[in-house]
């Protein structure tokens, strides 16, 4: 084990030692100064040890009821008031601490600035050319598509007529990870002409500038290197990226923006409503309407005017945030809130300058006050965010706007979003699309929520947990092959749109997509939404990347279960007027219908079997509405996902993924139950009857499949009591047992010996076969530990429980005749099987009735989990749990309703959780408080050296963790979080790619790290056709096709799997020298992995002499493991089951 | 069997003679265990069952040997008496008297030790003289030993047995049972162990406590403050805080 504890380390090292790198410098500077606030908590550190393990707080009576100052009073009061509880405030304290910039990076920030701006000061003036003559560039291209190619005008370099800071650096909203400073260089008045502002002239212009400034800073010493952008995906306003040389190059990006002089147009020109780019210059051809009727440019406009205001932006929310001290700490929490969900990029984001003005309107709004900490802040925020639909409801931060500014409806008209800024003629959210800020608004609600919930830790997940695209929707689509969009513009005649947005057909045409697809959609999702277009980046000696060449847009899906598998699509009776629309979306897919109810309606039926099936409808009506509407074809579409539910396929014919089969033997089980409630002449009445199996609550990987048997396959054995499997055929197919738990009523009649209670419960067992056998026809065995009942080409396992056992288990006397309590295994054993099991299953069989894809999550998981050998250590139960709490405590999330997202958020889960310092408290049915999780917690703390490794708490087990108390072990959980990180990434990067790829690769086990694999014959593994990669063949196993019988029938061979019982010989024979691992499911394949310190030569011991071989030296006998007689065991115990062993590692050969 | 030179017993120190196991003959070339025997020689124990003379104690004895296994194998020292396997060394447990066979536990498939008696104390000895050289077979044409698939279908259908059958064992057991309750209850005067009575402690002292006092109020405030102070400490040392 110790080998692959050091690997899993190996790889964490090597993704850190970047991070490691780039931070270790600034570590030291930024500890330099922020020692005097890290004083007052190196108190506080004293008390930790070294190893990241929570101790319990010890505080005298003295400490506890000492005097208190004035001074704590109030920060105590204030941490329980203002901020819910205590560590909250400090964890935003420390946050804002780790993205803070240092002094040292503010000094180097500053001379990196200073340099720039001395160069730039000096650009050499240049001759007068024309607008389309670029020869004087030589070398470096112009960051400008220029599309269409001509244009009038004159152009020469000159330099700058000032420059200086705007933005988030300046204003001290500026944060790490990636601080950007932004400069504007203003282009001098005499390059520019007044009618500049038309047919994107000025743009150009502004473009030419910045190639130039590329041109005269690639001379310049201090750049490390030079890269185009453009701002915000808006290819009109490109931005020439720098980056200091050598080390310093990853810690500023200074962007330099060209702009206008601050009043070089007047802003009235850009009125949403007016026209600035003509239709005859950028379609080429000639133009007979008159000029007043030309298409509004608004999204131009806005481009063009918003390069007029940084500098008054500026100005603007500087005075604010001079009246706020908060302000800067507030938006840097709310610009990390929008970076952990991918909003503060891209075309159409809601990046940190917004942030800082939607700050700076609640606060002039008086809707947070000045005096409030960065906390309410950012809360207040977000509670207007939650609260405001923008999209119709617009607002403005002009105090007295002039009488020249357009109106807010006149701005709704114009565009979806409306936030309008102090000089009341620019909409600062022009480019953001509804879908974007109806998924703003959703974050922003979901976040408070989480905020709300004491039992939440609302820092992790409103600050902490990232939420990308993959891990947050149910659906992600890709569209890939964007220039398709070019004749989705065509088809949609948006050539107005396409005019306004300077050419850029992928932000044309999306809204007009998505908006199709929401309508197709409708109540089958929750919230739809797109990635935004991220900024491209590329050198500056060459062109600028098409629009064609962007990476493939994402589209994300919140499913409503409820609908969103329905195989119909009802629409408006036939003669409402809102039938033809019905029929233009659909086409010819609609058709008229008569319903059950008498109603005759359009409607859309499409095909779909299964559940599996049916996940895919939302998919197909994607691409048929994108197809009839948009011309975009079905190649565009990918889904990343779907491809998982591969690996739980059951049936071959119907392509189904379990949901089915599970529900078919959950049926049968009722029935059943029933008929044991009906049973007469029982000498005791039955109390209860409890489903204690994981296919009884939809969580059994592969399903039991009712089976018809061939009877020609098995032996017969004597007096009719069942098959028996023949020697020379194939293993017989795998008949699960599946367990059913009945209470029988206490009475006086029961014995009071644990032995007498034994014989009893197996005179129940023969009692209830006969009964079953006579009264239904079943045909049934009876063993002293259980009943065997074969029904409905199922097997029923039942076992007679009676509920004072375990405590009877636990008497014993003592010599005195005292009766006494002692806790053992047995009991435990007991406990688990009839008390626990039962409870838990019934518990989970609810959670699946309320969230619908709770039960495939699981199987997907523990199919992960068989695969990479740990449900072994990670059993069942304790698997089961993991992914109930995924659905039960989904923050930052949503309850995952897609298979794909739950699983990916199962692995996350897995490989992040701090399972050294928490308990992970799955609150079944919402049975604990909030007090009662805080008690667990501290309680766990206190005694976190004897409780397991791992610890799952649900609120009929708080103290204990049953089903994890044996396994897994330390070495075992670390290789599950190495193994799930792995596998997370692996998936994700291949999901990512838009691309259809295999996803089976996660689940196939590392077989490198193993000493001895034992090969097996396939023909004897019973679940083969399970297998991760199934074989080509597959073996006849004894079952025909076609309907089980429901009773009668001979018994057939139940739960008899050779590769288990040979297992079981091995861990028993040889457990102390090694560890098996398999894979239930099909694996053709037993690792083995030796224990290093049982190879160690140990002094020969009567009780240390098994499978070891002796060795004498000087009079001295000691003995190391007989390597090749085990070898040689491996062979003879698994006789007919072994094909071959492979040594992979020589060293313990001796 | 004369032994030559080069067929000298095995003794290493502490006294136990070596002999390796072969499982089967057909295989020369297979590795062998190897199994250690010395007379069993506990003084404190005056069990019966094994007569200090006669008992031979083994060491190492692979799980497909079974009682019957190595009756066979040692019946070439001397005729064997009784063989008892046991997962440890240790002193000799009555095995459950009463028990009838469908409700015995099946014991672990394990290594095990073996206390061999020999009807005569030449077997010990004969077999402390042999050869490491010449290996037992657990196996032979003769007496093959069934492992693998063979065996598991062979347990599976011992496995089903017949209800009447069981139904037999349940009514002896019962009837043994209720007879022995009877002879307690006769001897004893049905009395009834006294059932231990722990009084289930009242937490009285938290509702007293918890009558709300303004100074356990900062108390508590302060403990609750220490406590996340340490959390975060906790945190930062391990750069939980980094939003990136």
């Amino acid at each position: 084990m110790k080998k692959k504890r050091k690997e899993s380390t190996e790889i964490k090292t090597e993704d850190q030692m970047e991070l490691l790198d780039i931070s270790q410098n600034e570590e030291e500077n930024e500890k330099k100064s922020a020692k005097q606030s890290q004083d007052s908590k190196r108190k506080a550190k004293g008390t930790v040890s070294d190893d990241g393990v929570l101790r319990p707080v010890k505080l005298s009576k003295k400490e506890l009821y000492k005097a208190p100052t004035v001074e704590e009073l109030n920060q105590l009061k204030e941490a329980e008031n203002l901020f819910h509880c205590s560590i909250l405030k400090m964890q935003m304290e420390e946050l804002l601490k780790e993205v803070a910039l240092s002094e040292h990076r503010k000094k180097l920030v500053d001379s990196f600035v200073q340099q720039i701006t001395d160069f730039l000061q000096c650009v050499p003036e240049s001759e007068v050319v024309e607008l389309d003559d670029i020869s004087w560039l030589a070398g470096v291209e112009v960051p400008f598509l220029l599309v269409p190619s001509t244009a009038k005008g004159k152009f020469h370099m000159e330099p700058p007529a000032s420059i200086s800071l705007v933005g988030s650096y300046p204003l001290g909203t500026c944060i790490k990870p990636k601080v950007s400073v932004d400069l504007a260089v203003t282009i001098p008045a005499s390059i520019l002409h007044p009618m500049d502002a038309i047919n994107q002239r000025y743009s150009r212009k502004r473009a030419l500038y910045l190639a130039g400034l590329a041109r005269h800073l690639s001379f310049a010493k201090c750049v490390g290197s030079l890269h185009y952008s453009c701002l915000h995906g808006n290819r009109l306003r490109p931005v020439l990226l720098l980056k200091p040389p050598g080390n310093d190059s990853s810690k500023v990006t200074l962007r330099i923006h060209a702009i206008p002089p601050p009043d070089f147009l007047k802003p009235s020109r850009f009125h949403p409503q007016k026209n600035n780019i003509r239709t005859e210059w950028f379609t080429g051809v000639p133009n007979t309407q008159p000029e007043s009727s030309e298409p509004p440019t608004p999204h131009y406009n806005s481009t063009v005017l918003g390069d007029h205001l940084p500098l008054s932006h500026l100005q603007f929310l500087s005075a604010i945030s001079a009246q706020c001290p908060a302000f800067g700490e507030g938006v840097a929490l709310l610009k990390v809130w929008l970076r952990q969900r991918e909003l503060d990029q891209g075309a159409g984001c809601f990046c940190g300058f917004l942030a800082s003005m939607l700050m700076a309107y609640l606060l002039s709004t008086h809707k947070v006050g000045k005096t409030m900490n960065p906390y309410q802040l950012l809360r207040n925020a977000l509670h207007f965010l939650a609260s405001t639909d923008l999209t119709e409801n617009g607002i403005t931060l002009a105090k007295n706007p002039d009488s020249k500014a357009p109106s807010l409806p006149e701005f709704h008209a114009a565009f979806s979003v409306v936030f309008v800024d102090p000089s009341g003629h620019l909409n600062l959210l022009a480019d953001m699309t509804v879908f974007t800020y109806k998924r703003i608004q959703h974050e922003a609600s979901l976040s408070l929520t989480f905020w709300d919930d004491p039992t939440v830790d609302g820092f992790q997940a409103l600050l902490m947990t990232p939420k990308s695209m993959l891990r947050t929707y149910d659906n992600v689509f890709k569209l890939v092959n964007l220039v398709k969009l070019q004749t989705s513009c065509k088809k949609l005649l948006l050539l107005n749109e396409l005019m306004d947005h300077s050419g850029n057909y992928v932000l044309t045409a999306l809204p007009f997509v998505l908006s199709l697809l929401q309508r197709g959609l409708g109540e089958r999702i929750h919230l739809l939404v797109h990635s935004l277009p991220q900024d491209p980046e590329w050198p500056v000696d060459s062109a600028p990347p098409k629009h064609k060449d962007q990476p493939p847009l994402s589209i994300g899906l919140l499913l409503n279960l409820e609908h969103a598998l329905s195989v119909l699509e009802r629409g408006p009776p036939a003669d409402n007027p809102k039938a033809a629309e019905f029929r233009q979306l659909w086409g010819s897919l609609s058709q008229l219908r008569r319903f059950q109810d008498g109603a005759i309606t359009e409607a859309v039926l499409w095909s779909g079997n299964s559940i599996s099936h049916r996940r895919f409808i939302v998919l197909k009506i994607i691409n048929h509405l994108l197809e009839l509407h948009a011309d975009i074809p079905k190649s565009c579409i990918i889904v990343a996902g779907g491809q998982l539910d591969d690996v739980i396929a059951c049936g071959i014919q119907n392509h189904t993924t379990g949901e089915e089969e599970s529900l078919e033997v959950v049926q049968s089980y009722d029935d059943l139950s029933r008929k044991l409630w009906q049973l007469k002449d029982l000498p005791l009445s039955i109390t209860s009857v409890q489903g204690a199996h994981q296919a009884l609550r939809y969580t059994q990987v592969f399903p039991p499949v009712p089976v018809r048997l061939d009877y020609s396959f098995f032996e017969k054995k004597k007096n009719r009591l069942g098959l028996v499997p023949k020697e020379n055929n194939p293993c017989p197919c795998y008949i699960a047992p599946i367990k059913v738990i009945v209470h029988m009523e206490g009475s006086g009649k029961w014995p009071s010996e644990p032995m007498a209670i034994r014989h009893v419960k197996a005179a129940f067992h023969i009692c209830l076969r006969e009964l079953l056998c006579n009264q239904h026809n079943y045909r049934c065995h009876a063993t002293p530990g259980y009943l065997d009942v074969w029904k409905d080409g199922l097997v029923f396992r039942i076992q007679v429980a009676y509920h004072r056992e375990p405590q009877i288990l636990r008497e014993s006397l003592t010599p005195e005749g005292m009766l006494i309590y002692r806790d053992n295994a047995e009991a435990q054993a007991l406990e688990l099987e009839t008390l626990h099991k039962p409870f838990l299953t019934s518990t989970l069989h609810g959670l699946q009735q309320q969230y619908g894809c709770f039960g495939v999550v699981c199987r997907l998981a523990k199919r992960w989990l068989a695969s990479q050998f740990l449900l072994e250590d990670i059993r069942e139960e304790a698997a089961d749990l993991l992914v109930a709490s995924l659905f039960l405590h989904p923050a930052p999330f949503t309850p995952p309703s897609s298979p794909q997202v739950g699983f990916l958020r199962f692995l996350h889960l897995l490989s992040t959780f701090d399972w050294k310092n928490n308990p992970l408290i799955v609150n079944l049915n919402g049975k604990l408080t909030a007090v009662e999780q805080t008690d667990i917690k501290n309680d766990f703390v206190a005694s976190r050296e004897s409780l397991p490794t791992m610890f799952i708490v649900t609120p009929n087990d708080k103290k204990v963790s049953v089903w994890t108390k044996e396994a897994p072990s330390v070495q075992m959980l670390q290789r599950a979080v190495m193994l799930a990180a792995e596998s997370l990434r692996v998936l994700e990067t291949r999901l990512d790619s838009g691309e259809k790829q295999d996803m089976r690769v996660a689940f196939r086990p590392p077989l490198e790290a193993y000493d001895v694999l034992i090969h097996l014959d396939s023909k004897q593994v019973p679940l083969l056709a399970k297998a991760v990669d199934p074989p080509v063949n597959t073996f006849q196993r004894g079952t025909h096709g076609g309907q089980p019988y429901a009773s009668g029938g001979a018994l057939p061979v139940i739960d008899y799997d050779p590769v288990r019982l040979y297992l079981s010989e091995l861990r028993d024979a040889f457990g102390d020298l090694a560890l098996f691992f398999y894979d239930p499911y099909g694996g053709t394949v037993i690792a083995v992995l030796w224990k290093p310190n049982a190879f160690e030569p140990k002094p020969f011991k009567t009780s240390l002499m098994n499978a070891r071989r002796v060795k004498v030296n000087d009079d001295v006998a000691t003995t190391v493991p007989n390597v090749e007689a085990i070898l040689q065991d491996f062979r003879i115990i698994g006789e007919g089951l072994v094909k071959r062993l492979e040594l992979r590692t020589e060293k313990w050969v001796v | 069997m004369a032994p030559s030179a080069d067929q000298h017993a095995r003794v290493i120190p502490g006294g136990f003679t070596v002999l390796s196991l072969r499982f089967s003959e057909d295989d020369a070339h297979a590795a062998l265990h190897q199994l250690c025997v010395k007379e069993h020689r506990v003084r404190a124990e005056s069990s019966t069952n094994r007569p200090l003379d006669r008992t031979l104690f083994v060491l190492n004895v692979p799980p497909y040997c079974t009682e019957s296994v190595i009756t066979e194998m040692f019946s070439r020292f001397g005729p064997v008496q009784s063989v008892e396997l046991k997962e440890r060394p240790g002193a000799s447990e009555p095995s459950h008297s009463g028990l009838t066979k469908h409700f015995t536990d099946k014991h672990r498939q394990c290594f095990r030790v073996a206390y061999i008696v020999f009807r005569h104390a030449s077997g010990v000895n004969a077999a402390k003289r042999h050869p490491e050289n010449v290996p037992l077979v657990v196996s032979t044409a003769e007496r093959p030993v069934r492992t693998g698939i063979h065996k598991w279908i062979q347990q599976y259908s011992d496995s089903l047995i017949k209800a009447s059958s069981l139904q037999q064992d349940i009514d002896q057991f019962m009837n043994d049972y209720d007879r022995q309750k009877e002879e307690v209850s006769v001897i004893e005067g049905s009395v009834t162990p006294p059932r231990s009575q722990t009084a289930p402690r009242t937490h009285i002292g938290r509702s007293l406590i918890s009558n709300i006092s303004s100074v356990s109020d900062i108390a508590e405030l302060r403990k609750k403050f220490e406590e996340d102070k340490q959390r975060i400490a906790v945190l930062r040392a391990q750069r939980k805080f980094r939003p990136y």
